[in-house]
């Protein structure tokens, strides 16, 4: 029978294994990185209708989360604050302002700002915020921190798996209730206060829920 | 690691009688309805349909392509927060409002409260404040929310094929008024409907004295009080009585649906179940005894301790065979003869009566006569009745016109301008006085009404008025007992929609037209005081205190009665050439005017089990007369050969009714129950002008109505058309193969043995499921730590740390209080986002409901050719029911689980299987696991597809109309196509209440207490349930009122020999028979047939396990027939 292959060809079946072998590795590790929340999400930081910097407002001037995030504690939801909110003090301060005019216009119209939303969770996570900052979970947690910000931008991936390392281990991630909106407090257990973060866990019973009704319904 | 639940073999003793059936075709195991019993689903509703394999491939060839193209679109859409401009007071974006309202309903109203989301109400609830109603509502009313949002309701104000502006429409009005000031309103006519609206009324008065010559006449197709004429002839005054169920012992209703069919009938359901509700065997004798005759089978009827079937046009007769005996006055006696009831029916009865002065009552149905209400008002009299279990109150007489006076003053040509004021008058008027011809006669006609109907067909050049829904509009109104409630408006006029009070008010030119002004200054007229507090009060308690009518002290006066009695009817002998026909209220289309309600239309019927349909029911002795029953064995509903009966398909012969030379054409269906020569017709189907989902369904009754016959019309014949019509019957889907299903007794035997619920039922027979050592602990520890018992499974438990230590959910429903209404299966749609998926997916089998309410038949007599007897020679006539609402039971084994291939269903913490709807991906191996058959299948988007164009699939129109989006909750997640779905215990409702909770408790510095207290969370069937026959709550507590129903000894596990242990369990049923009556059996008869069943020798007693040796040898034949039939279909493999 005559040489239908070169001799070379004998390694040819090992070369397509590896070959083969070191595609998948790199299309898993492309997958891995590139398709999840921490590579699509965070970063993310699209230009607002009014460039609001959180850095001025909260770490200059000292404002509180909730002044303007007035129902974080009471909802679901975290609210962006009405036009109204920030003409309390815009009224008299940089009242002319033309990076003010979105907002004077919408408090003269009632029409809203339409701010970009950056940390949205699916339609299928129910995320409740006054859950989190009423037992000692800090914005922070999730937001990153905002209070240094100039332009608000995705910090944390907030996947699935994300929010169930915490709800697995929440001792790592408590704070003092007092500092849930001091951004630059850090947590117990950073704090090197382990006891204390076992012993909140254990007096509040906190328990976070790891099965799916928790946040599916 | 898979589980197989392995049904008990059937013992051959086992298989020689029946027990529970839900329709003739069980009973009978017909072939098709034993291939049924094999089924996941029904026939079809698992199959593609109308499209071959070649088309299918075509289909998805395009559907690829198109999603190639869709590439593009793989970036993350920009979405935005959009906060309101000002702050809104009280509104915090993600926690829903609540505020009292009240749905208006003829003479009465149902208080609400309704939940708005950033404000669209979504859900509506009972406003606990007004107490006789103890926060419940009706099926209705729970449905009422969707009209709000029906896309199909009229949008605009219209003349002749033109747009009317609100200006227009103001002048249009105002002319009116303008051009008869001159003439006192000669020549004006209005058509409206009952009412019940202080403002209305007010109006009404401004309006006559303004112009005293005009016409105002008003029309309700259908009554739901007792006729004046009765209570004036007896006490000479206007009142009406109000019944207080919950005092009465011996109850006798004359063709009384008090529990759906009359004025305030959620409130008499509620207190009627006061009086069934039997908590140990101390509250035995407090049971109340129900005695009912009636021709239809109502839920009443089906609630009956003693049930009589009774043409309605004898129910007179009987009235006065109960007053001869009971008075010994023989005047009428010759009246009860020839009716061919027992003479100890109703002596026996009327003993009773007499035994219970002063706590029993007898009602009588709102479509009798003033005589039979008289005697039943003589009666109540003699017996010491009033003041203690009925009361009298105050109405106002009405002023109105009827209707057919409006009709010859309008054939005399003296009505130059009609205003039709609401109601249907072209679709539901008597036919005799063909309204829609005389309408057209009227020169001008203005219609105000919620949709574009008949009524404004008949008049093409009308001006049509949108009307607003009542949760767009300002108003009042007085529940059944005349309390004053407010009608407040959640949401501006979707479609810029009037009131009637406001149209009123235009008409009679008054200054103020704001319909807001209107109800204040009646209210605040009412009120006293001051009046912007009263007002602020009145809409926020949802109810005007002290406004309830006043009773009134009452006296017999004996010889007006007497002049009632002057004129007797004449009797009437029916045959199948002379029928009776009893024309019903619907229980959901009501008189026609919720036809366009997807959620009513699916919802099935609770007697017939027929969804978007009616039908022509008829007893089956009729049915045999006729010869639609099939011969031989082969008993089936209204079809006559085997191979015409698709499996969940009625096949009903369409028979021709003739009233008096009026016909109408429906399908027949045989309902077990009925008197042998009544043939019932339900009343709101047939609209020929509403939305895409009313139109067509069904056949209207009102084609042979005539004035003198509004509700019992006499002399009615059948043919048969020889044509066929599929009804969408849900009876026959998911059945449960007729076991111990509902465990039910005689009180008697409660009273010697209430734990007889373990005495009946494959469990009595076998070792405790649970262990030695599961059987020793208390239901909280059961709930925890969940005993292993016989099974290898590992569920979560506290042991393995599965479980969170504070909460386990738990559900108690009880079997004795439950009135079948329905009203669960539509709250629980409204709360959960539950598709409507229309008539032709509910024949396949598909449709989506997670609450289902069964209702079994039983006659005690069963001796069917498939379980080994001679066959029915028969169709059986006088069944007792059963039902029994079934939802997930949240197994805490659930074999559901343990067979998904991608742990989409799994259980919680909390003990709750729960549905991870984005992990689904569609085997629906789960559905086949579940004994119960609770879990339902997307089959289709059924959101975002029209219901016209399912198969079109992706080349059908997609999306959700806006105005649909509106009515979703959304704190639960819009399914998709291709997820499993159920009953999830409300889990929204759970987290909210908890996180609420804990919320609360952190603010208030005990963050520690994070156990919710009982009560707090309610499940939305729970909260509707007007018999209050629902519990739920955290059955750790051994304090919670969920944990104390489950301790009780009649609760039961239905399948619990499954081992599957539910985490919802029932009440056994119980029955309250008089041992002296004639129909007397010392068990029920579903009891009966189970012993008959189980015991064919007759073993006798029923005691605990292992003590039945079978003794199987005498019917040895009959058993070898049916294992083989069973090794047939595999049951016994």
């Amino acid at each position: 029978m005559s040489k239908l292959f070169p001799p070379s060809a004998n390694k040819l079946p090992l070369q397509i294994i590896i070959y083969v072998g070191v595609l998948a590795v790199i299309a898993t590790a492309g997958v891995t990185y590139y398709m999840t929340p921490k590579y699509t999400r965070v970063g993310y930081a699209p230009v607002q209708p009014v460039p609001f910097s959180h850095a001025k407002h909260v770490n200059e001037l000292g404002l509180d989360c909730r002044y303007c995030h007035s129902n974080v504690d009471k909802s679901y939801h975290s609210n962006v604050p009405t036009s109204q909110t920030c003409m309390n003090c815009h009224n008299q301060i940089k009242a002319t302002s033309p990076l003010l005019a979105p907002i004077k216009e919408s408090y003269e119209t009632g029409k809203a700002v339409p701010w970009v939303w950056i940390h949205q969770t699916p339609d299928y996570a129910y995320f409740n915020h006054s859950i989190h900052v009423n037992r000692g979970v800090s914005c922070v947690e999730c937001h990153g921190q905002v209070n240094t910000m100039d332009t608000v931008t995705h910090m944390q991936p907030l996947s699935m798996g994300f929010c169930i390392d915490c709800h697995r281990a929440p001792e790592a991630r408590l704070r003092d209730p007092k500092d849930i909106f001091n951004l630059d407090s850090k947590t117990l257990a950073e704090q090197g206060r382990a006891a204390d973060a076992a012993k909140f866990v254990h007096d509040w019973k906190v328990k976070p829920p790891q099965s799916c009704s928790g946040c599916h319904r | 690691m898979k589980r197989k639940v392995e049904h008990p073999a059937a013992s051959e003793s086992a298989l020689t009688g029946p027990k529970y059936w839900r329709s003739l075709d069980e009973l009978a195991a017909t072939p098709g309805f034993q291939a049924q019993l094999e089924r996941e689903f029904p026939a079809g509703a698992a199959e593609m349909n109308g499209t071959d394999r070649r088309q299918f491939m075509k289909i998805m060839a395009a559907s690829f392509a198109l999603g190639g193209l869709g590439l593009a679109g793989c970036r993350r859409p920009e979405q935005n927060i959009l906060p309101f401009g000002k702050s809104v007071e009280g509104i915090i974006p993600g926690l829903p409002q609540y505020y009292a309202t009240a749905m208006p309903l003829r003479k009465s109203a149902i208080p609400l409260l309704a939940e708005t989301h950033q404000g669209r109400p979504t859900k509506l609830e009972g406003n606990p404040t007004y107490t006789p109603h103890g926060g419940a509502t009706t099926l209705i009313a729970q449905a009422s929310i969707l009209d709000l949002y029906d896309p199909d309701r009229a949008t605009a104000h219209t003349k002749g094929g033109g747009v009317l502006n609100a200006a227009a429409v103001n002048e249009v009005l105002a002319s009116i008024g303008k051009n008869y000031t001159g003439s006192n309103g000669a020549g004006l006519a209005f058509l409206a409907e009952e009412s019940s609206s202080p403002t209305r009324a007010r109006l009404l008065k401004k309006l006559r004295s303004k112009f005293p010559k005009a016409v105002w006449a008003e029309y309700e197709p259908v009554v739901e009080e007792p006729p004046v004429a009765a209570a004036q002839a007896c006490f000479g005054a206007s009142v009406k009585p109000v019944y207080r169920f919950a005092k009465a012992k011996r109850i006798v209703s004359l063709d009384c649906d008090f529990l759906s069919a009359e004025s305030g009938s959620l409130y008499y359901a509620r207190e009627f179940s006061k009086g069934r509700k039997v908590k140990t065997k101390a509250d035995a004798d407090k049971m109340n005894r129900l005695y009912v005759a009636e021709s239809n089978f109502t839920l009443t009827g089906s609630m009956a301790d003693h049930r009589l079937r009774l043409a309605s046009s004898h129910i007179l007769g009987l009235a006065i065979g109960l007053l001869t005996k009971i008075t010994g006055n023989t005047e009428l006696a010759a009246q009860a003869e020839g009716l061919g009831v027992k003479p100890e029916w109703i002596a026996e009865c009327a003993a009773d009566l007499v035994a219970h002065r002063g706590e029993c009552l007898l009602v009588a149905g709102a479509h009798q006569s003033a005589q039979v209400h008289a005697i039943a008002y003589g009666l109540n009299a003699y017996l010491g009745n009033i003041g203690k279990t009925i009361d009298f109150v105050a109405i106002e007489p009405s002023t109105a016109a009827s209707i057919s006076d409006l009709a010859s003053a309008i054939k005399s040509g003296s009505v130059k301008t009609l205003v039709v004021l609401g109601g249907n008058p072209a679709y539901n008027a008597p036919a005799d006085l063909d309204w829609a011809a005389l309408q057209k006669s009227v020169g001008e006609v203005i219609r105000f009404g919620y949709y574009s109907d008949e009524t404004t067909a008949a008049s093409p050049g009308c001006a049509h008025i949108a009307a607003a829904h009542y949760l767009e509009s300002w108003g009042d109104a007085r529940t059944a007992d005349g309390t004053v409630v407010p009608v407040q408006p959640m949401i501006m006029p979707l479609f810029g929609g009037l009131t009637e009070n406001e149209i009123l008010a235009r008409i009679a030119v008054e200054t103020n037209a704001d319909p807001y002004a209107l109800v204040y200054e009646t209210i605040t007229g009412l009120a006293g005081g001051d009046a912007e507090k009263a007002m602020r009060r009145f809409l926020h308690d949802g109810v005007l205190a002290e406004t309830a009518s006043p009773t009134i002290a009452v006296a017999l006066n004996m010889a007006s009665v007497r002049a009632l009695f002057q004129k007797m009817p004449a009797k009437v002998e029916f045959s199948a050439k002379s029928l009776e026909v009893r024309f019903v209220t619907d229980h959901k289309m009501d008189d026609g005017r919720f036809a366009n309600n997807g959620w009513l239309q699916e919802c099935p019927d609770p007697m017939t089990k027929i969804s978007w349909d009616n039908a022509i029911l008829v007893s089956p002795k009729l049915g045999k007369e006729l010869g639609i029953d099939p011969k031989g064995s082969l008993i089936q509903v209204a079809r006559k050969e085997e191979n015409e009966f698709y499996i969940g398909k009625e096949n009903g012969h369409v028979y021709e009714l003739t009233i008096g030379g009026r016909k109408i054409k429906g399908p027949l269906h045989i309902q077990p129950g009925l008197a042998n020569y009544t043939v019932v017709v339900a009343l709101g189907y047939g609209r020929t002008a509403t939305g895409h989902v009313g139109t067509g369904a069904g056949f209207s009754g009102y084609a042979a109505r005539t004035t003198t016959a509004m509700h019992i019309a006499t002399g009615a014949t059948l043919s048969d058309t020889g044509t066929r019509s599929l009804l969408a019957n849900l009876q026959e889907h998911w059945s449960m193969e007729g076991r111990d299903i509902v465990r039910e007794a005689n009180i008697d035997e409660f009273k010697e043995n209430p734990a007889y619920v373990r005495g009946v039922g494959m469990e009595s027979h076998s070792p405790s499921i649970l262990g030695e050592e599961g059987e020793k602990m208390k239901l909280g520890e059961r709930a925890a730590a969940v005993p292993r018992g016989g099974s290898l499974y590992d569920t979560p438990s506290d042991k393995n740390g599965g479980f969170d230590g504070h909460h386990q959910w738990g559900m108690s429903i009880d079997l004795n209080t439950c009135i079948g209404c329905n009203a669960c299966v539509v709250a629980c749609q409204a709360e959960n986002n539950i598709p409507i998926v229309g008539r032709d997916q509910v024949l396949r089998g598909r449709e989506m409901h997670w609450i289902r309410l069964d209702r079994y038949y039983s006659d005690g007599n069963i001796d069917a050719a498939a379980f080994g007897g001679e066959g029915n020679a028969q169709l059986p006539e006088d069944p007792q029911v059963s039902l029994q609402p079934v939802a997930c039971m949240q197994c805490e084994l659930a074999p559901c689980e343990t067979v998904c291939p991608v742990n989409a269903t799994v259980h919680d913490d909390e003990g709750i299987n729960t549905m991870a709807y984005n992990r689904c991906i569609g085997t629906r191996y789960c559905a086949n696991n579940c004994p119960y058959k609770v879990r339902r299948f997307n089959f289709f988007d059924w959101n975002q597809r029209h219901l016209d164009s399912l198969y079109m699939s992706q080349l059908g129109p997609k999306g959700m109309p806006e105005l649909v989006k509106m009515v979703k909750n959304p704190e639960v997640t819009v399914r998709m196509r291709g997820v499993m779905e159920k009953c999830t215990y409300c889990i929204q409702r759970i987290q909210n209440g908890k996180i609420q909770h804990k919320v609360k408790m952190a603010q208030v510095g005990t963050p520690g207490e994070v156990v919710v207290p009982d009560g707090t969370i309610k499940t939305a069937c729970q909260q509707v349930c007007p018999a209050a026959a629902i519990e739920f709550g955290n059955i750790l507590d051994g304090q919670s009122a969920v944990s104390q129903a489950k301790s009780r000894e009649h609760d039961y596990s239905l399948l619990g020999y499954l081992n599957i242990r539910p985490r919802t369990t029932y009440l056994g049923k119980l029955r309250n028979p008089n041992p002296k009556m004639p129909d007397y059996g010392a068990l029920p008869l579903s009891r009966v047939e189970y012993n008959k069943k189980n015991h064919p020798a007759g073993s006798g007693e029923h005691g605990g396990a292992g003590e039945h040796a079978p003794a199987h040898g005498e019917k040895k034949e009959p058993g070898h027939a049916l294992l083989d039939a069973a090794k047939k279909i595999g049951g016994l493999s």
